[in-house]
């Protein structure tokens, strides 16, 4: 190709450019140097300009400097070195049929176009093509800390994406015309709608759309189960893998975070009426904040020194940092919330008082009560339930012993009985602290375990070995009635019945002695009687769940409503999050139709 | 030990077996702190109320045709501890109690099976027996679904 009126070839750094061979994207500004990750044949000669001379780092721009009349052979991917100059094209800019283009990205993913004949740049594809392209970008992963640092320490893993890849990555998303992603999501956020203001670049409006349906998206985006939501159902994955929506949801969170965008809204003008929100958690925190939005006053009263529920005593700092859950409870606080800390209600409290001074009462108690197996030996020392095992390094920051208080119960070989997020978290936080070996012991196999992918895959990577169909039958000890083994057996799965499980059967004769010196069960909780002791009146099932209206959340106690774990047994965070959403919708349309 | 005769000797003592467990459910509804937990001992005391009701059908009818089939045993009521009765028992309680005394009349029937005097009467017992681990596998279902479940 032959170059005629350009004196330099320009290209611009904050190109992400995209190779349609091997599909790498390149990315350009990384590793604090500005790079640019072209290489160029030029007479002949091959110039890398990621190391290249002619790059200006403050115009930002690489220039090969061309004599008219010069002969710039191609351009190549620095990865397959394959030419990334489409021939078939006419430069929309200059006109010239048969002009000689490359076909790449800028930041926005917009395909990116230069001419090498006369060096125009110009943006644009056709729709299909447009397509083609977007469905050939893989799925960008999150920068996350080195697995062999991380195991000791207790910050979060993934760093989050940065602007380029959130642009990229959004990018992916096709702005179906029926988008199943909503109907994937437990609240039905505006998924394409938040995408497309990421592709603008609007990351602020984009956290506002979130916002309209999910008050907690930086939580969200973290712990959500995006892969049997959401990204289940987005079209991208019946051919490649899904847009990473709650990456996506992530970054937009905490770049209003980090940029200081978070305003406190509006309030309705005062009701004059009053909400008594019992719990902390996200069931809690939801009613919280829709209920202080409408302009009613609102006191939530928790149990615990801490606000936050789950959210600060369960999910460990790697995976949801304990100043982000803070963060929002200041927000609540900033619009007017009040907090009653150490409040237990149906101890100090009851709930009828609670109806003689607020119009209405929320109760969204979670269901953190440990339940055992009720296998022999759970009685020894060093038999943990996972939520006094989680409580104590969490809430008690026993990890930080002596400069706090609680000693961290600690085990040289530690086995985790259970294979869901509980599971995982209980093993992840042991192996921080410095065991040698952490073994998660799980009755059925792999593919139920019902963990999030994610944390599985963490869990794998941090050296966590899995003792997969396998349950413990009774655990053995020693003279001082410490642990120091289990006896488990062999489990096989059965065949499915009538509600399509396949059941976990013991293999006659399997047993076997497993060595440990420290467990934590991490199968079933239930609900905390406390609050109904004083109130029999609140209708519950046989598991002692709060039974409710399902269309308003309304117990069988007037003006009581409740949601979040303490009706549906352990569940989502997202899904405590929209039953109070249910309940704070209801809760205004009756109170509204009363005088005060 | 007792004597059975014939099969309508079996069934009586079946049809007897069938309703103690009745009573012994709803003395235990009776006494339950709480409504959920009445209710509950309640359900369980109709179950084997259906049981009682389908014996009785059987005898009247005379109609000693039981399907043999293998029934799957989890073994959850094997290797739990044992709970007393008691006026606070928990749902997980109620389970493990009910597990266990299905497992015991499993045992019982498989047990007379083995001596029986004839081929017909063993099969009335080992269908007895597979009745009844029938009965504990809904238990066992239960407690697998809801107790063991991860989180
Ligand atoms: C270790 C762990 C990991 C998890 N991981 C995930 C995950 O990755 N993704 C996900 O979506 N879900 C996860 N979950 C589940 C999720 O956290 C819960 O479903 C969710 O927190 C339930 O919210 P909630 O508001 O109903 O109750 P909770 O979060 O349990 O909050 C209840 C609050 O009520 C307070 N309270 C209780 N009794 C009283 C009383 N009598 N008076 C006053 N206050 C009271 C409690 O102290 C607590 O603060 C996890 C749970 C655990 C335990
Ligand atoms: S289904 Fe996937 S591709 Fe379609 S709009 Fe939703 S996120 Fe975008």
């Amino acid at each position: 190709m032959r170059i005629k009126d350009v004196k330099y070839l320009r290209f611009k750094t904050y190109l992400n450019a995209y190779c349609p061979h091997c599909n790498q994207s390149f990315n350009v500004d990384t590793i604090n140097e500005k790079t640019l990750d072209f290489k160029a044949v030029y007479k002949k000669k091959k110039i890398d300009l990621r190391l290249s001379p002619y790059l200006d780092v403050f115009e930002l721009e690489a220039s090969v400097p061309v004599e008219k009349g010069d002969i710039l052979d191609d351009l190549l991917c620095p990865y397959c070195s394959k030419s990334i100059v489409k021939k078939d094209f006419s430069c929309k800019e200059c006109g010239t049929k048969a002009a000689e283009v490359i076909i790449s990205a800028d930041e926005k993913l917009i395909p990116f176009y230069l001419c090498l004949k006369y060096g125009c740049e110009w943006h644009g594809l056709s729709k299909a093509d447009e397509k083609k392209i977007k469905l050939k970008i893989p799925r960008q992963d999150m920068p996350e800390q080195d697995q062999t640092l991380r195991i000791h320490n207790h910050q979060e893993v993934p760093y989050g994406y940065t602007s380029e890849l959130a642009l990229l990555e959004a990018g992916r998303c096709i702005q179906c015309k029926n988008p199943k992603c909503i109907d994937g999501c437990p609240v039905n956020i505006d998924i394409p709608g938040f995408i497309s203001l990421v592709v603008e670049e609007k990351f602020d409006e984009a956290v506002k759309k979130i916002k309209e349906r999910n008050i907690l998206p930086a939580i969200c985006g973290r712990v959500c189960p995006q892969e049997n939501q959401c990204e289940e159902a987005c079209v991208l994955g019946i051919k490649e893998k899904p847009v990473a929506i709650g990456r996506l949801e992530r970054f937009v969170a905490d770049f209003e975070r980090k940029m200081e965008l978070v305003k406190v809204p509006i309030i309705n003008k005062n009701t004059g009426k009053k909400i008594a929100v019992v719990g902390s958690g996200p069931a809690g925190l939801t009613v919280a904040a829709d209920m202080r939005q409408l302009g009613y006053s609102v006191t939530i009263f928790e149990a615990l020194h801490e606000t936050g529920g789950v959210l600060t005593y369960g999910i460990p700092e790697f995976r949801l940092p304990k100043s982000i859950v803070q963060f929002e409870i200041n927000y609540l606080k900033e619009m007017g919330c009040r907090i009653e800390l150490n409040h237990i209600i149906g101890a100090t409290i009851t709930v009828d008082e609670l109806l003689e001074n607020f119009n209405a009462v929320f109760i969204g108690v979670g269901a953190g009560l440990p339940t055992f197996m009720n296998i022999e030996g759970e009685n020894l020392g060093n038999v943990f339930s996972s939520n006094e095992y989680l409580t104590r390094m969490n809430l008690m920051k026993a990890y930080k012993f002596p400069e706090y208080d609680t000693p961290m119960p600690k085990g040289e070989n530690v086995t985790v009985i259970g294979g869901g997020n509980v599971a995982m978290d209980s093993a992840r936080t042991a192996i921080r602290t410095g065991s040698d070996k952490v073994t998660i012991v799980y009755r059925r196999s792999r593919n139920e375990l019902p963990a999030r992918e994610e944390e599985v895959h963490h869990a794998e990577e941090e050296g966590i070995k899995f003792r997969l169909l396998t349950n413990p039958v009774r655990y053995l000890g020693t003279d001082d009635n410490r642990v120091k083994g289990m006896e488990c057996i062999k489990m096989e799965l059965g065949e499915p019945d009538n509600s399509g499980r396949r059941r976990p059967i013991p293999i006659e004769g399997s047993n076997f002695i497993l060595d440990c010196d420290l467990v934590v069960i991490a199968v079933g909780t239930g609900p905390n009687p406390t609050i109904f002791q004083s109130t029999p009146d609140i209708k519950r099932n046989k598991w002692g769940y709060i039974e409710v209206n399902p269309d308003t959340n309304e117990t069988s106690k007037e003006f009581v409503y409740a949601g979040g774990d303490i009706v549906t047994g352990s569940a989502t965070v997202i899904q405590a999050m929209g039953a109070g959403r249910i309940a704070s919708n209801a809760m205004h349309e009756k109170l509204s139709k009363i005088k005060k | 030990m007792k004597e059975f005769k014939s099969i309508n000797d079996v069934l009586d003592f079946a049809i007897k077996g069938e309703q103690e467990a009745v009573d012994f459910y709803n003395q235990l509804a009776e006494n339950s702190k709480t409504e959920d937990m009445r209710h509950v001992f309640t359900s369980f005391a109709q179950e084997e109320m259906e049981h009682k009701t389908r014996l009785t059908k059987i005898k009247a009818e005379g109609l000693y045709q039981f399907e043999k089939k293998e029934i799957v045993d989890l073994k959850i009521g094997d290797y739990t501890v044992s709970v007393k009765p008691s006026p606070e028992m928990s749902y997980q309680d109620a389970l493990i109690l009910a597990m266990k005394k299905e497992k015991a009349a499993f045992r019982l029937y498989y047990e007379l099976a083995k001596r029986a005097n004839n081929d017909e009467m063993k099969d009335v017992f080992l269908s007895l027996a597979q009745e009844e681990s029938k009965h504990k596998l809904r238990f066992e279902i239960e407690y697998d679904e809801y107790v063991l479940r991860e989180n």
